[in-house]
């Protein structure tokens, strides 16, 4: 296992998180960079090493040139998608790096331009399973995915309208809380129910946002951390799930559909961290539709399994809430950056003064990072 | 109700076994020709066995659904607004456990669609191929 409290966040930033755009990959990634390193207390020459998530489409050479970085001494890329990538696995390869001497300050980045042609559906219409005995009958995208998720949850767990609203409406308070956040009109049930139906049980409501923006934060050893003017937050615990089913058959023949492998990345993430979800100020989790959140809120072990819907319509997450969940909004009503606008919340929580939106106390967060056939989660702590 | 129409891409052969058995009214998946598991979908290696070869093998028309969804807004690419609604359905056939195969619900007037209804398979034609359909049994 590896060890906890021995890397910490130095820096985050981040672009705007923008409907539409102008800005391509490159320019949001290395705009949210240099946000990141100066966060740090760094210069870019004094980043040396570099995770790059292989969806992200630059290498690092290119993302080191464009911030004017020094040496570059070590670089990995993750082959993980989604918030596994940006949220979990890269942890684990910085740490790797730092541990070992290669490198000081990584730094992690990330864009995503959801409104290029083709958008995020592209990824899945790549796939020659998919393409050859799936899209012809119309099962196609990530919303028709998992609504067919969410209709066999429902069936085995029971869940209500009002208790499938209540995960989108809870997160779009704390969105309105958030000056960054990309949609911060209020939603009640009626707000909900306007919303327009995608693929039965999800309307637009249930979807994370397309978002055209980028992310970045920067590793260090604690020791460094210390010497800065922002409190340590640390990570904790860090584990990684993993289930091995390729993406083609990822939706449709997996025994259990919505079953990802998150119980096993939160019972290594708790272990290593040496706490139980109970010690926890608040979570982060990712948000790509309401299904995926609900079931990875009980992996996460924050409600029992089958009861997130009755969690979320007791208010719990909620503003006030005895657990805060994902507290600028998350993907569906903050902005969808994949995984990693979630990190950077969770530093921001811990490192306090985040005005109307800060969970009072915070010390604890966990992040839930889904790629698919993979999972993270991470436990970050304020030193 | 509509039906989606979305061109079947068979640049690669190996799911063409599955759209002649549509053409002969027959829901046909990929066995494993030594042992007679199941492997769907068809993948480039099975598991374990490199050396395997696959074969196709006619599947029960009647099962039920393991999941469904009706689809309001096509994701497909390309323009099919007008094929809305519809009812995907994931049907798991009764001799063969755990395969799921895609296809669209029909002649389900007044029916809820639902997981673990029963159904039964019908090839529909739309344009000049099939698909998978199935019909509340």
């Amino acid at each position: 296992m590896m060890q906890s409290g021995k890397i910490a966040i130095t820096g985050v930033g981040e672009t705007p998180f923008l409907r539409k755009g102008e800005e391509h990959v490159m320019a949001m990634m290395t705009r949210a960079s240099l946000a990141a390193i100066a966060d740090a207390g760094l210069k870019p020459t004094d980043i040396d090493g570099y995770i790059i998530n292989k969806y992200a489409g630059h290498p690092s050479e290119e993302i080191a040139h464009a911030i004017g970085a020094g040496q570059k001494r070590f670089s990995a890329v993750t082959d993980s998608a989604g918030g596994t990538a940006t949220s979990g696995d890269a942890l684990r390869l910085a740490q790797l790096a730092i541990e070992a001497g290669l490198c000081k300050h990584v730094l992690v980045p990330y864009a995503i331009r959801s409104t290029k042609p083709g958008g995020v559906y592209a990824f899945h219409a790549r796939e020659p399973q998919k393409a050859g005995l799936e899209m012809p009958a119309g099962f196609f995208g990530q919303p028709t995915y998992f609504a067919s998720m969410a209709n066999r949850y429902a069936h085995e767990y029971g869940m209500t309208e009002e208790e499938q609203a209540a995960l989108p409406m809870t997160y779009r308070a704390w969105a309105a809380i958030t000056p960054s956040a990309q949609r911060r009109d209020p939603m009640d049930l009626a707000a909900y129910r306007a919303s327009p139906m995608i693929s039965t049980p999800l309307r637009v409501a249930d979807c994370c946002l397309t978002t055209d923006g980028g992310g970045a934060y920067v590793v260090s050893s604690v020791e460094y951390a210390r010497d800065l003017a922002h409190p340590v937050v640390a990570v904790q615990g860090l584990g990684l799930g993993y289930n091995n089913y390729p993406h083609g058959v990822l939706f449709s023949q997996k025994p259990c559909t919505f079953e990802f492998p998150g119980r096993e990345s939160a019972a290594m993430a708790y272990a290593m961290a040496g706490i139980s979800p109970a010690d926890l100020d608040l979570a982060q989790v990712y948000d790509g539709f309401t299904i995926s959140a609900l079931v990875q809120t009980e992996m996460l072990g924050l409600c029992d399994v089958g009861e997130a819907p009755r969690f979320y319509a007791a208010g719990h997450a909620m503003p006030g809430g005895k657990m805060p969940i994902n507290t600028s909004g998350g993907h569906m009503s903050g902005g969808y950056v994949p995984g990693i606008n979630l990190l950077i919340e969770a530093v921001r929580q811990l490192r306090g003064g985040e005005g109307a939106r800060q969970v009072p106390e915070a010390k604890l967060c966990a992040i839930a990072g889904l790629g698919g056939n993979n999972h993270s989660t991470t436990i970050l702590a304020r030193m | 109700m509509g039906i989606p129409n979305y061109p079947v891409h068979l640049e690669d052969p190996s799911f063409q076994g599955f759209y002649d058995g549509l053409d002969a009214g027959e829901l046909r998946v990929t066995v494993d020709a030594e042992t007679g598991e199941f492997h769907w979908y068809p993948p480039e290696v099975v598991p374990g066995r490199p050396d395997a070869r696959l074969e196709w093998r006619a599947v029960s028309p009647l099962g039920h659904a393991y999941t469904f969804t009706t689809v309001m807004r096509s994701l497909l690419p390309g323009d099919h607004k007008d094929e809305v609604p519809y009812t995907v359905i994931l049907f798991e056939p009764d001799d063969a456990p755990g395969v799921r195969i895609a296809g669209v619900l029909v002649d389900d007037d007044g029916v809820t669609p639902a997981c673990g209804m029963r159904l039964k398979f019908r090839p529909v034609e739309v344009g000049d191929h099939k698909i998978a359909g199935f019909a509340p049994a």
